[in-house]
């Protein structure tokens, strides 16, 4: 028996997640993304070669089930064109949290697919909604029996609301998809938790496979006072983020922070989608940090104390205030950050936060590589750059002592490293296979990987055999326990004792195990004894050669 | 294997003995034989055969568990681990490497780290933690042995810290704060997630031993900056305790450990805010924190944070640190300003203040200078010492006199010292009760140029008359010994230390339940040890406390042994046994306790009636009947307590309420006896640290020009007068107190009236000659004297008292030697 590992996204690449893995016969899809660089049927995975893989004519007799880990659309997009334009009808799982999120996400994709005017590869609305109809959630931990042989179990991923690694397990070969996860824990969402499990074969995500992170508490300390350091000035405080995640942990951070010191300056938040993803992260406090769960009785987190009511026109009233706007990147385009930062960029009391990443062409960009004082906005006019800008590195993926971490804890048979850049997979791949010992693979988009899976085989035992084992282990033992007294107790840990018996197979294909005298018995025969006398010739003078 | 019910079995001899029972064979006559005895036997016996080297028992035990521990099921797996370390804790370290035992429970220990079982993880931390203390012992022992283990171990522990269950990772950082020794490489590597390569770790000799540091275990690496951002507060908290605690091994562990220890001051839980705090403070105490300047901006915030205990944690530590820079020092009192601005309550701001200029001598004679200039600059009325700012900036100013750095002449601008006499309750009360006031103000008026004290008539060019120079040479003195005062005696500190030290010796106690009565007995010694350094150094009431739980500390000692030796319960009792011998001193203690120290307070009092009621109860038991002088006493004992808690200003403990209850039913005490166990086991030590005005009374007394080479003449048979000089330590007039004078057997008391003699409430001295009755027909004989005092409150079962004090006694002073010889002899 065998696992089949077939990589159709994030194969030595970010964007459009999507593995199918056959064992024991069921094959099951691991993520539907899209990638989002790419644009029309090319931003999808290959389906077509599951159906050439598998032999069958259509998707739902292929597949036995499709499982998404999370929200984020290079994990989820591709799934309204897979089962309705595709026409899969088997079963889908997701957790609870991911399908609360997922109209949202993948309708705004939408969005940007009737804005690029692709020509083919698109889905409607209702798709989307008749897709989400057919999802089967999943909680936490809950084991699901997908048909008579396969097994799934999610366990949580941090990441983000509602991300989960999944367990799935046909007869006794087992693996473990990731999915993205996060080792250490935000202030809203728990790390990455899991049992130690036997497994054949893990996939885990590689986007950080050679970046080792200093602490959290570090950044968190930066940003902390870099803000302090402006709204004690005086300055105001633009931070441009996208909805959900980010914004719901910097706010944490500043309403604590806020709390201690006693403040009294306001923290604005402009976008109607940020309050919109508040109230889900508010419904879905099960999934969020221990600390949360632990308080929300008392006081939900996510009703920011110092969070106050915003109005456009606020943004020209002096005194020090806290802003957050979207979208992240601040693009020339517009936007409200753009419109903000516009108004507050000259001062050089303010201050304006970056997000990790920028696309490039963005003024974000701009702003992240070098420091400009001058920034051309069109023809006619352009802004004086003169605020202070601080660069946020919260991540919500792994780093790669995480990853290592991680494969090291579940201890699998065999890794095989997704989701991440071709040069970084491979290097994480040497230390797997150095420092761990693990046959490590990182297959490009569409290639296929097979591993040997575990089989147990049940076997019977005579009485005889049992009893001669036992047997043998108490002398042994018994002789040690002289050796003991003589001050030698070191060995009583190499105690594992080799057996001596013979494996017979039955016609009825029982397999049993028994002694070696018992064996003429069974068989119903008589002893034969084989005598052979060596003849070896040899000289006396030889022996000193 | 046996059925798992059998195998989960709490007690590891037990589980042993089932073990061995179901398998046939040899085994059994072995196993099953020794295992029943292990079980009846008091450990402590067992403990003793087992050094005695006779019986291998211990070798047995671990070998059973070590096999249960390799078995299938996890439940039992785990209680095997357990077992292995109740056996491990047991045994003598330098024995139990002989055997061997260690290496073995550690073999197992290892294989089990990566268990499927989140319970044998547990396990196995906690194994692996006394294995790693073992081996310590085991190095303290023998220095050659291989260091490499201690730093293997280390990372052992630490790559169970990034375990995925909680209670393992709690366990595995509360483990690592506890090892002992461990080289610097693999300290740094904790702090660091990034592999430091070999070549750049210096091969630091730790306590000795060389190491080539390497990392063996990758996922150890950086384990602390894990810690510290884990979901779980709990294990934040574990993670911060060991971070601090590591400190003391390395200072380049401990400045890189303050990065880390810094950053959680931002951590959303006060719980981890605090204990970062005390970590913090710990390395404070231990001269391991050297902050520096990237730090302040998050050690200020503290200091104006929105929770008293974390201002007042901030504030503690900020009195220890020695901040490098003026600038820092500046921002430091800002803020320290900014907060009594906001909460003016917090009085004890001055206090820090105070000791921050004085652990800054130069920096506070800057701002004098400031001040001065501030005062001298600004017109009548604008400048009010009132304002919080002044008052504080003030006390900075004078602090820096006291400072250490008195190599470099500080010169205070004495206008400081006049304004600051205004202020002079503020000043006093930052100094601390050590110093008196009105030296503290004759000091300022000195200092200040104010001839206000003593001779009013001199002029005011002060400083040029005769009698204003003996004045000022004697302010200078008492000054002096309070500046001294201030320095070796942080009050603060002293009490710090005491509570950690009651908080061992609880440890202690608890330790004797399970039975290492000498461990416990050493560690209640050394902690006696501490607590009489302390007490050398300190005076006034905390010194008498510091006494006083020297004391208790006997006492509890004794309670220990005596207790060790009724449970081994040998039945011989021909002349004065061993229990005799200590109950007999444990009595003396416990009166001593009684009668030695004025001004008791409640909880003391109640804590000494305690003591006194579990050392008549020891007393029954070791009669084995009852004594009507004993229970006479036991209900005398019940009624004081009672009496005390009659208000309910403290509560009834549940052991004085047993052995109420039980005397209250049984009137001759044979209940008591019966139920002694239940009883004793019901003891809890609950030391108070509240001590109130305790004084301690004692006496100290010689015998003008008396020593062996030149010794009192006598004639023999003849009376003969001895002069004494005697002082006396908060005597009160209704003590009476006796000289007790022993020639060999015979003995003489005599009342000592010292109402002639002079001194204030505090210290009596006086001079009276004694006369001894009877002196020996000898030709040279020598005179014990001691100083006596009756208790008051104790019943004395010697009715008829022969003209001497009753039976129910304290000594107060040392014994003293006369020596005389016969004039013949001259």
């Amino acid at each position: 028996m065998s696992i089949e590992c077939l990589v159709l996204g994030a194969g030595q690449d970010v964007g459009k997640s999507c593995v199918v893995a056959t064992i024991g016969g069921r094959r099951v899809m691991f993520d539907c993304g899209v990638h989002l660089f790419c644009r029309g049927r090319s931003s999808y995975p290959e389906f077509d070669r599951i159906l050439a893989a598998s032999g069958a004519t259509d998707f739902t007799a292929a597949i036995s089930c499709v499982v998404i880990t999370h929200s984020h659309l290079d994990h989820i997009g591709a799934l309204p064109y897979f089962t309705e334009v595709c026409g899969y009808h088997g079963p889908i799982y997701m957790t609870y949290p991911t399908k609360a999120l997922a109209p949202m996400m993948l309708e705004d994709y939408r969005k940007v697919m009737v804005d690029q005017q692709w020509e083919e590869g698109q889905y409607s609305y209702e798709d989307i909604l008749r897709c989400l109809k057919k999802v089967i959630p999943l909680d936490l931990k809950q084991t699901i029996q997908v048909d008579k042989d396969l097994v799934i179990r999610a366990y949580y991923a941090g990441h983000v609301l509602g991300a989960a690694m999944i367990y799935a397990k046909v007869g006794d070969a087992a693996i473990v998809y990731t999915g993205d996860y996060n080792m250490t824990p935000d202030r809203h969402l728990g790390a990455a938790q899991i049992d130690r499990l036997k497994l054949d074969l893990l996939i885990t995500e590689s986007t950080y496979a050679k970046t080792t992170r200093d602490s959290r508490r570090a950044r968190e300390r930066e940003f902390l006072q870099a803000v302090h350091k402006c709204v004690s000035g005086g300055g105001k405080v633009l931070i441009p983020l996208f909805a959900v995640g980010r914004a719901q942990e910097l706010c944490m951070l500043l309403d604590d922070y806020w709390e201690r010191m006693n403040w009294k300056i306001p923290i604005y938040f402009s976008a109607g989608l940020t309050i919109q993803s508040n109230t889900y992260y508010k419904m879905l406090i099960g999934w969020t940090s221990q600390k949360i769960k632990d308080n929300y009785r008392a006081h939900n987190p996510f009703d920011f104390k110092h969070v106050c009511h915003f109005e456009r026109s606020f943004i020209n009233n002096p005194g020090p205030c806290v802003l957050f706007a979207t979208p992240g990147m601040i693009s020339n385009s517009g936007g409200f950050s753009f419109e903000v930062f516009k108004k507050w960029a000259p001062s050089e009391k303010n201050l304006v936060t970056l997000p990790g990443y920028c696309a490039p062409g963005s003024i974000g960009h701009k702003l992240m590589s070098g420091k400009p004082t001058r920034i051309e906005v069109d023809k006619d006019t352009h802004i004086d750059v003169r605020c202070q800008i601080h660069q946020l590195a919260f991540s919500p993926h792994t780093d790669s002592k995480g990853i290592m971490d991680l494969i090291e804890f579940l201890s699998p048979k065999h890794v095989i490293l997704v989701h991440g850049e071709k040069p970084l997979m491979a290097f994480l791949k040497e230390r797997v296979e150095s420092e761990l010992g693990m046959p490590c693979y990182y297959p490009a988009n569409n290639e296929s990987v097979s591993i040997p899976a575990t089989k147990n085989l049940k076997m019977s035992a005579t009485e005889r055999f049992i009893t001669s084992c036992a047997g043998e282990q108490t002398e042994d033992n018994l002789r040690k326990q002289k050796l003991i007294c003589g001050s030698n107790m070191a060995e009583a840990n190499t105690d594992r004792k080799l057996a001596e018996g013979i494996l017979l197979m039955e016609k009825n294909k029982a397999v049993k195990i028994l002694c070696e005298d018992e064996l003429v018995q069974v068989l119903g025969m008589e002893r034969h004894l084989v005598q052979n006398e060596p003849m070896v010739s040899s000289r006396t003078g030889a022996a000193g050669e | 294997m046996g059925d798992p019910h059998l195998l989960s079995s709490a007690h590891p001899a037990a589980a042993a003995s089932s073990f061995a029972r179901k398998h046939p064979g040899p085994i059994d006559e072995r196993f099953s034989d020794p295992s029943p005895h292990i079980t009846k036997r008091p450990r402590v016996a067992a403990d003793t055969a087992a050094t005695g080297g006779s019986a291998p028992y211990p070798e047995a035990e671990v070998r059973s568990l070590v096999m249960m521990a390799g078995g299938i099921y996890p439940l039992a797996r785990a209680e095997a681990l357990r077992g292995l370390a109740a056996v491990l804790g047991k045994v003598d370290a330098y024995r139990c490497f002989v055997a061997g035992i260690v290496e073995c429970c550690y073999g197992c220990a290892v294989e089990l780290m990566r268990d499927e079982d989140e319970g044998v993880r547990l396990a196995v931390v906690g194994l692996l933690g006394l294995c790693a203390q073992k081996f310590a012992a085991r190095w303290d022992v023998d220095a050659k042995s291989d260091g490499d283990i201690m730093d293997l171990i280390f990372q052992q522990l630490s790559s169970m810290a990034r375990d995925m269950c909680t209670k393992v990772r709690i366990e595995a950082f509360g483990a690592l704060g506890k090892m002992q020794r461990v080289s610097e490489g693999v300290l740094l590597q904790l702090l660091s997630k990034k592999v430091i390569k070999t070549d750049t770790m210096s091969g630091t000799i730790i306590k000795g031993q060389k190491l080539p540091p390497k990392l063996k275990i990758p996922c150890a690496a950086g384990i602390f900056a894990h810690g510290i951002e884990d979901e779980f507060y709990q294990v934040r908290t574990a993670a911060c305790t060991s971070l601090g605690a590591l400190a003391k091994f390395s200072s380049q562990y401990a400045e890189k450990a303050l990065d880390l220890l810094m950053d959680m001051m931002n951590d959303d839980t006060e719980t981890v805010r605090l204990q970062t705090l005390q970590a913090l403070f710990h390395m404070a105490t231990y001269g391991y924190l050297s902050m520096q300047e990237k730090h302040m901006h998050m050690f200020l915030g503290l200091l104006v944070d929105a929770n008293a205990l974390i201002r007042n944690a901030a504030r503690k530590i900020l009195g220890l640190v020695n901040l490098p820079k003026l600038q820092m020092f500046k921002s430091a009192i800002d803020c320290l300003i900014a907060s009594l601005e906001k909460n003016p309550e917090e009085q004890d701001i001055y206090g820090i203040l105070f000791s921050i200029g004085k652990n800054h001598g130069s920096f506070s004679a800057n701002i004098a200078k400031h001040l001065a200039k501030e005062i001298a600059t600004a017109s009548d009325g604008e400048l009010i010492l009132d304002r919080p700012r002044v008052k504080a900036l003030m006390i900075v100013s004078i602090s820096a006199p006291f400072s250490d750095d008195k190599h470099k002449k500080l010169d205070i601008p004495s206008i400081i010292f006049s304004h600051a006499i205004s202020l002079l309750g503020k000043v006093s009360c930052a100094l601390g009760e050590e110093v008196n006031q009105d030296s503290l103000l004759s000091y300022l008026c000195h200092k200040g140029g104010m001839p206000l004290w003593g001779n009013r008539s001199v002029s005011a060019e002060f400083g040029e008359s005769e009698s204003c120079k003996v004045e000022t040479v004697e302010v200078g003195e008492q000054i002096e010994n309070t500046a001294k005062a201030t320095k070796c005696l942080d009050r603060v500190l002293v009490m710090q230390s005491v509570e950690s030290i009651l908080q061992t010796v609880e440890g202690a106690w608890t330790m004797r339940m399970s039975c290492d009565v000498c461990e416990a007995r050493t560690i209640l010694r050394t902690c006696k040890e501490e607590l009489k350094v302390l007490a050398e150094n300190s005076s006034g009431s905390i010194g008498a406390f510091l006494s006083f739980l020297c004391e208790y500390l006997d006492a509890i000692r004794l309670v220990v042994e005596l207790w060790q030796l009724i449970q081994l319960d040998n039945s011989y009792t021909v002349g004065l046994t061993a229990p005799d011998i200590l109950l007999e001193k444990l009595n003396i203690s416990v009166r001593r306790m009684e009668c030695c120290y004025a001004g008791l307070n409640r909880g003391l009092e109640v804590q000494v009636m305690e003591l006194s009621l579990l050392a008549n109860l020891l007393g029954l038991s070791n009669i084995g009947a009852c004594s009507k002088a004993v229970l006479s006493k036991l209900v005398w004992v019940i009624n004081r307590l009672e009496g005390l808690c009659a208000d309910g200003s403290c509560e009834l403990s549940d052991f004085s309420r047993e052995i109420k209850k039980t005397f209250e039913a049984d009137h001759i005490g044979n209940a008591l006896i019966r139920n002694i166990h239940t009883s004793v086991e019901l003891f809890r030590l609950k030391p108070t640290t509240d001590f109130g005005a305790l004084k301690a009374i004692s006496a100290v007394f010689q015998v003008c020009d008396n020593n062996s080479e030149n010794p009192l003449s006598y004639i023999c048979g003849l009376p003969v007068g001895v002069s004494f000089n005697i002082s006396l330590w908060n005597i009160s007039s209704n003590n009476r107190l006796w000289l007790h004078m022993s020639i060999g057997e015979s003995v003489q008391h005599t009342f000592l009236e010292f109402s002639s003699f002079e001194g204030d409430g505090e210290v009596k001295s006086g001079s009276m000659v004694v006369p001894l009755n009877t002196t020996p027909m000898a030709h040279s004989f020598v005179l014990r004297v001691c100083l006596i005092m009756e208790c008051y409150g104790g019943i004395s079962s010697n009715q008829e008292r022969h003209g001497g004090p009753s039976d129910c006694v304290v000594q107060l002073s040392d014994e003293l030697d006369v020596y005389f010889v016969s004039t013949g002899q001259r």
